[in-house]
């Protein structure tokens, strides 16, 4: 992995965005936002399948969800960007891999929620209780969100052995 | 301007920083971000929806979301005053650090002239108006600007 990130960084493409200065504070910014998208958007939906929000029917709630995915996209955009141009930062932080586990529980909890639950859910009475599936899901969602950030953010504190 | 550079050099301050300690400036300058995700994300729900991009929730049933906004606030202004003490001085003399802070006023009164017009009035219009929607995409905007001033100001600053 070392010799992979070295090699990611040595290639021209990763020096030439690294060399723009205006570039990574610019995709920190876009990052910050498109993480308020996806928790403002998704967290809504968490809460609602965890029973909060009685008589919010959850199918106008998902009409949001295109938001909170494109929150998703701009950030794993501008990770992507960070990645290449300072791979050794990422790879070798085990903060990261585990913000890295975390987006795959919480990708794995969305698709189970799509496949599985989405229909019974689109279909209850606004003022409706959740089962109990739905209150774990959306809890799970919400745990996972949170420590993507937490995860993302402690990044250069924890695990730096000082 | 005396007592600002003496909060930047305090006591506090090296302690502040100089711990090795996570739960020192680690842990408050995470706070300040979930607090930023549950006060924006939140205000940002209500105005996309008031801008009528984000499906058709009825808008009356938004309104405990600004129960977040507000907690989302509390946890940003208390970790926001620690984090300022630190760097008070170089805040101070800091146009970035204004622009920030003008923004999220601005952007906490128009939203509560949104939330006074179109979602707490008893007869409620689902269909906003045209100014109201405006509001909602400033509010928009101005969120996003302290977000990206918030952001420089990490660049700009002589303690660490």
């Amino acid at each position: 992995m070392p010799e992979f990130a070295a090699w990611v960084e040595s290639t021209p493409i990763s020096r030439a965005l690294f060399g723009m200065s205006w570039l990574w504070p610019a995709c920190e910014s876009l990052h910050f936002i498109g993480l308020c998208m996806l928790i403002g958007g998704a967290g809504l939906l968490d809460l609602r399948l965890m029973g909060m929000f009685r008589g919010l029917p959850i199918r106008h709630i998902r009409a949001m969800m295109p938001w909170a995915i494109g929150g998703f996209f701009i950030n794993a955009a501008t990770g992507t960007l960070f990645l290449i141009m300072q791979p050794h930062l990422y790879l070798s932080s085990a903060v990261w891999w585990s913000k890295v586990a975390f987006i795959g529980v919480a990708a794995a909890n969305a698709l189970f929620f799509e496949t599985r639950l989405a229909l019974p859910a689109l279909t209850m009475e606004p003022d409706a209780d959740t089962p109990t599936a739905m209150k774990v899901v959306g809890a799970c969602s919400l745990f996972s969100w949170f420590a993507v950030l937490y995860c993302g953010r402690m990044l250069p504190y924890l695990g730096t052995g000082n | 301007m005396a007592i600002f550079r003496s909060l930047q050099d305090g006591a506090f301050t090296e302690w502040f920083l100089g711990s090795e300690s996570i739960w020192t400036y680690p842990t408050v300058l995470t706070l300040h971000t979930v607090g930023m995700a549950i006060l924006v994300g939140a205000s940002f729900v209500i105005h996309l929806r008031i801008l009528q991009v984000a499906g058709a929730i009825p808008l009356r049933r938004l309104l405990p979301l600004y129960r977040f906004i507000w907690i989302g606030f509390a946890i940003n202004l208390l970790s926001g005053l620690i984090l300022f003490a630190t760097e008070a001085a170089d805040r101070i003399a800091d146009p970035v650090f204004y622009v920030k802070m003008v923004s999220i006023a601005a952007a906490l009164w128009l939203g509560g002239v949104v939330k006074r017009r179109v979602i707490v009035r008893p007869s409620a219009p689902e269909a906003t108006t045209l100014a109201s929607r405006s509001m909602a995409a400033a509010s928009l905007a101005l969120w996003a600007t302290a977000i990206v001033a918030g952001r420089l100001m990490a660049y700009l600053k002589t303690t660490r």
